[in-house]
């Protein structure tokens, strides 16, 4: 492979584009591929395979030939709300996951740099958040504030746009209540039942480290189920 | 999961080419049976034997290494290997899985 293209894929990488790189094995040249860009000879004539396996984010050789196609897809994005402790020991397994992740707290004595660094924090109370930034059901939720103030305009948010994930710490009784609150709302019982709650799967652990462990399998989980990225 | 784990071996590649190593590039290209890996996964190994990354979780690793050290040695561009469990190498190479792959390793240059 090229050097050049090296750099370009690291590059299309870095700023979370959706892309492939086209190998052709018999005789080692390579290419990026994205909807729109022209294919060389080396792989012309196989045009519509290749569309097909992009379209469906499909990685391998493509059906007997010597044509590899490797995609490289959008992080998913995991917006938590809330920055403590929990917070902290997640962002490290997300990132670890390749989720990208963004922390949400108004309070900004909770975001030092010093506990969150290499992260996108953001100072702001939920309703304002969502308003200037684009979701889709590819999104993820993941509140942990404990306050109702801060958490439920998030999950509200969360719920009318069909996250794929949505999940709120908080123990069964604080979920409970948290359930009539969003009911009074007028949300319906199919829709408060998507969140996960309490958040996370069973592990037994009570430590900040453990809980972030069962919030992250719980999301893996529900990603590997989530077939439509 | 259809993202990948987070993965900077190719930033690796290019941090060890400009420290003047000669790399090759090793990626997981098929696979069938019970392979632990997904397609995609990726190595580079340099013209001493140093690695970084993984292609099958251990079971092969070492033929690539020497595979990718006799291509930078041979001054060859690419080649692609195939590991299956019938082959008389298989025990020693440690496919006991009952798995077959296939690995393309490339020269960076």
């Amino acid at each position: 492979m090229k050097i050049e293209i090296l750099k370009e894929i690291i590059k299309k990488k870095s700023s979370n584009e959706q892309f492939a790189v086209l190998t052709n094995l018999s005789n080692g040249s390579s290419e990026i591929y994205k909807t729109g860009i022209p294919l060389s000879n080396n792989f012309i004539n196989y045009k519509n395979d290749i569309e097909n396996y992009y379209n469906l984010k499909k990685s391998g050789l493509i059906n007997n030939t010597e044509i590899l196609i490797q995609n490289y897809i959008k992080p998913i994005e995991v917006i938590i709300i809330g920055a403590v402790h929990i917070t902290q020991y997640l962002i490290k397994f997300l990132k670890d996951l390749n989720f990208d992740v963004t922390v949400v707290d108004p309070r900004e004595y909770f975001t030092t740099k010093q506990k969150f660094q290499n992260v996108k924090i953001i100072n702001k109370w939920p309703e304002e958040f969502f308003k200037n930034i684009q979701t889709n059901s590819n999104t993820a939720l993941i509140t942990l504030s404990h306050d109702p103030k801060i958490d439920e305009p998030a999950l509200k948010y969360a719920l009318k746009k069909k996250f794929f994930y949505i999940g709120a710490l908080g123990s069964k009784k604080t979920h409970d209540n948290r359930c009539k609150r969003l009911k009074d709302e007028g949300f319906n019982d199919k829709e408060i039942d998507s969140i996960h709650g309490p958040i996370g799967i069973k592990l037994g652990g009570k430590s900040a480290s453990e809980i972030a462990l069962s919030i992250v399998a719980q999301l893996v989980s529900e990603t590997n189920k989530y077939k439509n990225f | 999961m259809t993202q990948p784990l987070i993965d900077t071996i190719l930033e690796e590649a290019i941090a060890w080419i400009e420290s003047d190593k000669q790399v090759v590039l090793a990626t997981l290209v098929q696979t069938w049976g019970s392979s632990p890996f997904q397609i995609g996964s990726k190595m580079i190994i340099d013209e001493k034997g140093n690695f970084l990354g993984s292609v099958s979780g251990g079971c092969v690793e070492t033929s690539v290494i020497t595979e990718g050290v006799e291509l930078i040695k041979n001054k060859n561009s690419f080649k692609k290997i195939d590991f299956k469990v019938s082959d008389e190498n298989a025990w020693s190479v440690g496919l006991a899985c009952g798995g077959e792959m296939t690995v393309f390793i490339e020269q960076i240059n």
